[in-house]
């Protein structure tokens, strides 16, 4: 039978042969895929990514079971990726992406303004609305693409993102709903 | 009419909202055609978010793991074992630095350097030469044709004509 994230993440903290290589494979592509919805830069998520499998390695022993272990890691992660965003490791993105703090207030603006007009004659065919809502997620703040990956792509609750970024239930909410605001301007509706 | 309850669309189209709290926005929503709209894009938006290929650039992941081994490898190296040689960017810098001019002073400068050029230089060169053809020796080696120098002795002498 296969051995349970939790089970893993045991025999990592006792340093049992074949534990960590065996975690690392089961989380590697998410943990890139989360990564890369924040930070936005190949090498950047590639090296959050190694960073947290390191973290990982290092405090196991300090996971206590009480919460599923890929909150507990998916928290790792998260923070890896806003700290090297803190830290400036993602310059080279830095000319196209806003302060979160101006993302918030142009979220404002986006909440004000009344939904697009329902018009047959302009929507898009679903291949144009996929590549338009990714350029659109871009311009979320790092907070807003964290919670809308986590909550889409990887399926987490609500709650269980409040957990990993170390928030409420209710910024958590906020957020999404922000996110969403924002996306629909941004698409124009997905109707 | 209630004020809007943004924040609390989604949780609901998730199913993830109390029975009161769902009980609230559903109220809100029947009389409220602007949240109704919301929730519809909302509701689209989601299923294209969850089914859109993913974005992220390809991984090698082979390459992903030795990179991730020989990091946390470095990480748990004792310290001083294998950093000797290991320099911050500016004394890195300052030695980059010094040995180009050592290296200018003794390869471009003509100070040392004997009039008529160097002797040693030129057997250097002729030494060389040498070594290109033994590193071609396989190649030659496989030349039948040289294995017989009687043919070779008779390439320069002229055909012979087809009335003999």
């Amino acid at each position: 039978m296969e051995q349970s994230d939790e089970a893993l993440c045991r025999s990592v903290a006792n340093r049992e042969p074949g534990a960590f290589d065996l975690l690392v494979e089961r989380y590697q592509e998410r943990a890139y895929r989360i990564a890369w919805s924040i930070v936005r830069d190949r090498e950047d998520a590639r090296d959050c990514a190694q960073e947290a499998f390191i973290k990982l390695h290092d405090a196991a022993d300090s996971f206590a079971g009480q919460a599923k272990f890929s909150t507990w890691f998916y928290r790792i992660l998260v923070n890896c990726c806003l700290d090297s965003r803190r830290r400036g490791r993602g310059w080279r993105r830095l000319l196209v992406w806003r302060d979160a703090d101006d993302a918030d207030r142009a979220d404002d603006l986006v909440e004000r303004q009344p939904a697009p007009p329902d018009d047959p004659g302009e929507r898009m065919d679903e291949d144009q609305q996929m590549s338009r809502i990714w350029e659109a997620v871009e311009t979320l703040s790092p907070q807003q693409r964290a919670a809308v990956t986590l909550q889409y792509r990887e399926g987490l609750a609500t709650k269980e993102i409040a957990s990993v970024l170390n928030t409420s239930e209710a910024t958590v909410r906020v957020h999404l709903h922000r996110a969403f605001a924002a996306l629909r301007q941004r698409v124009g509706g997905a109707r | 009419m209630t004020a809007h309850p943004v924040d609390r669309l989604l949780p609901h189209l998730r199913g993830e909202l109390a029975a009161a709290e769902r009980a609230a926005v559903d109220s809100h929503l029947a009389g409220c055609a602007e949240c109704r709209d919301a929730m519809r894009d909302f509701a689209a938006l989601a299923a294209l978010i969850s089914r859109a290929p993913e974005p992220a650039p390809p991984m090698h992941w082979g390459a992903f793991r030795s990179q991730l081994h020989a990091k946390l490898e470095r990480r748990h190296r004792p310290a001083g074992v294998g950093r000797r040689w290991s320099m911050g960017p500016l004394p890195a810098a300052l030695a980059a630095g010094f040995a180009a001019v050592l290296l200018y002073l003794g390869v471009l400068s003509p100070v040392g350097t004997p009039p008529g050029g160097d002797q040693a230089t030129l057997e250097g060169q002729v030494l060389a030469g040498r070594l290109e053809v033994v590193t071609q020796l396989d190649l030659v080696q496989d030349l039948d044709l040289l294995e017989d120098f009687d043919d070779i002795d008779g390439l320069d002498s002229p055909a012979p004509s087809r009335d003999s």
